[in-house]
């Protein structure tokens, strides 16, 4: 049974079959079109699937098989959009799912990252921010600060910073945030959050998927 | 040549008896229930100009109200520019919205057919099985919506059922949200005041069941988006939400995730 995060940007997938089980991943514009999975979840999972999990019951569903505490947030950031679940006594206490305010931010992230060569993992959290709640609007601050001066890599750190206050804030400002998504390799992404930030990773919604299968197989 | 007085005139029986009859009136909220009489009895075809009667764009609505409004008043104003109508009745009292009352001026404004308000205080409530009947929402919901054009309840009472889940809320401007509910869903808020025929019955609006999973819905830029949130804060499991003009799909995955999580579906 092969299982697939299909992402906006990356997709994730995982073979039960295999006797050692690990997900691969590979970028969204290289996905084969006949390429069919038993359980998806993700922006583009429902065309590639027999059955499909939507991608908050698959971040759940992660996070209750990773995360051994009763309270808990879970924030999962990636290209497109920011999601998170709040468990409080092992039961789902809030959720929200930012798809437009939060647009496209983590792709954005990456977009700037290639275009001014830089390594997010070098730079610095800076001191000031800039007010970011959407990854396309939140552009026009760095271009306005290059033209104040400011070097195109301090002003795609604030940006950055911006983007975490932003995620920071969506999850209401709690003291501790376990991540998920592609931005858990992102040191100034990670450093910026101003609190706790314990790193899952990029495949706890193909965990989630995995639980969610089994729920399925068990009738 | 625009109309000297920015509110509109009050809307009484007396009133109605004085102009010339109506075939086809469009009612915006509750209007009181001796009102939706009279065009009963007088066989005046009544349009709910809160409901999505005509599928066009809502761009049309834009030279008359802000892009940034409640869309089921956005709605009202579509309706209105489509449909063949004799007379607008808009209820503005504590039953509906300080945005209705304004949007009265804007209908008065804009059309050459009377538009009178109405102040809804009916304390009759003549119940509200369809809320807590074991049924499709969306079917439920539309029995509700349709009732208001009668001045009588629905003729069946399904009996009620023991409820898994709870819908708050106004009746939203897309039903498509209600689709992932379960049959066992009771209504509350504004839906089961206005199944009741009181919609200013704040302390009926405010009721929910603590013991089931609720989502508490508002249409985005309406003042019931406070309401909304307050009680869901006060609800031990609760998902507040709020929808503009269509159900997008990240609220529907909210839905959906919300009552599978909370056990209310599988």
């Amino acid at each position: 049974m092969i299982l697939g995060d299909f992402g906006t940007s990356y997709c994730k997938f995982l073979d039960l079959s295999e006797a050692v089980a690990s997900p691969t991943i590979m970028a969204t514009k290289d996905l084969p079109s006949d390429i069919h999975v038993s359980f998806s979840t993700g922006h583009n999972g429902k065309r590639f699937a027999d059955a499909y999990v939507n991608e908050l019951i698959a971040l759940a569903r992660g996070g209750e098989a990773l995360i051994k505490e009763p309270d808990y947030v879970l924030l999962d950031c990636g290209s497109r959009d920011i999601k998170y679940v709040q468990y409080e006594n092992g039961s789902l206490k809030d959720m929200g799912w930012n798809a437009e305010c939060g647009a496209s931010m983590g792709f954005t992230i990456e977009l700037l990252e290639r275009y001014y060569e830089l390594d997010y993992n070098e730079l610095a959290v800076p001191e000031q921010t800039f007010s970011v709640t959407c990854g396309v609007l939140g552009m026009s601050h760095i271009f306005d600060a290059i033209i104040n001066g400011v070097s195109g890599s301090e002003a795609v750190a604030k940006f950055v910073k911006g983007i975490a206050i932003n995620a920071f804030r969506f999850v209401n400002s709690p003291s501790k945030i376990y991540l998920s998504g592609g931005l858990c390799d992102n040191s100034l992404f990670v450093n910026s959050l101003p609190c706790k930030v314990v790193r899952l990773g990029r495949h706890v919604l193909l965990r989630g998927l995995k639980e969610s299968a089994e729920r399925f197989a068990a009738g | 040549m625009k109309k000297k007085n920015i509110i509109p005139p009050a809307c009484s029986v007396l009133e109605l008896n004085r102009l010339k009859p109506f075939e086809n009136v469009g009612i915006v909220g509750m209007p009181p229930v001796d009102v939706i009489r009279y065009l009963n009895e007088r066989q005046v075809v009544i349009h709910d100009l809160d409901a999505l009667l005509v599928r066009t764009d809502m761009e049309y609505t834009a030279p008359y109200l802000p892009r940034v409004y409640c869309a089921v008043l956005r709605t009202v104003v579509l309706n209105a520019l489509h449909l063949d109508l004799d007379a607008i009745i808009v209820d503005t009292g504590p039953g509906k919205c300080n945005s209705a009352f304004h949007v009265a001026a804007v209908l008065d404004d804009t059309f050459a057919l009377p538009v009178m308000c109405t102040r809804n205080d009916d304390r009759a409530a003549v119940g509200a099985p369809f809320c807590r009947a074991r049924m499709d929402l969306t079917e439920k919901m539309v029995v509700i919506t349709e009732g208001v054009k009668s001045a009588d309840p629905p003729s069946s009472s399904p009996d009620p059922c023991k409820p898994t889940a709870g819908f708050w809320g106004v009746p939203p401007r897309d039903f498509s949200i209600l689709s992932f509910f379960p049959d066992t869903t009771h209504v509350y808020g504004w839906t089961r005041c206005m199944e009741n025929k009181i919609p200013a019955d704040a302390e009926l609006e405010a009721y929910f069941n603590p013991d089931i999973p609720t989502v508490f819905f508002a249409q985005t830029f309406c003042a019931k988006t406070a309401l909304a949130k307050l009680l869901a804060g006060r609800h031990p499991k609760a998902l507040f939400l709020d929808v503009d003009v269509n159900t997008t799909s990240s609220a529907k995955a909210k839905v959906q995730a919300f009552l599978e999580l909370t056990g209310a579906i599988t």
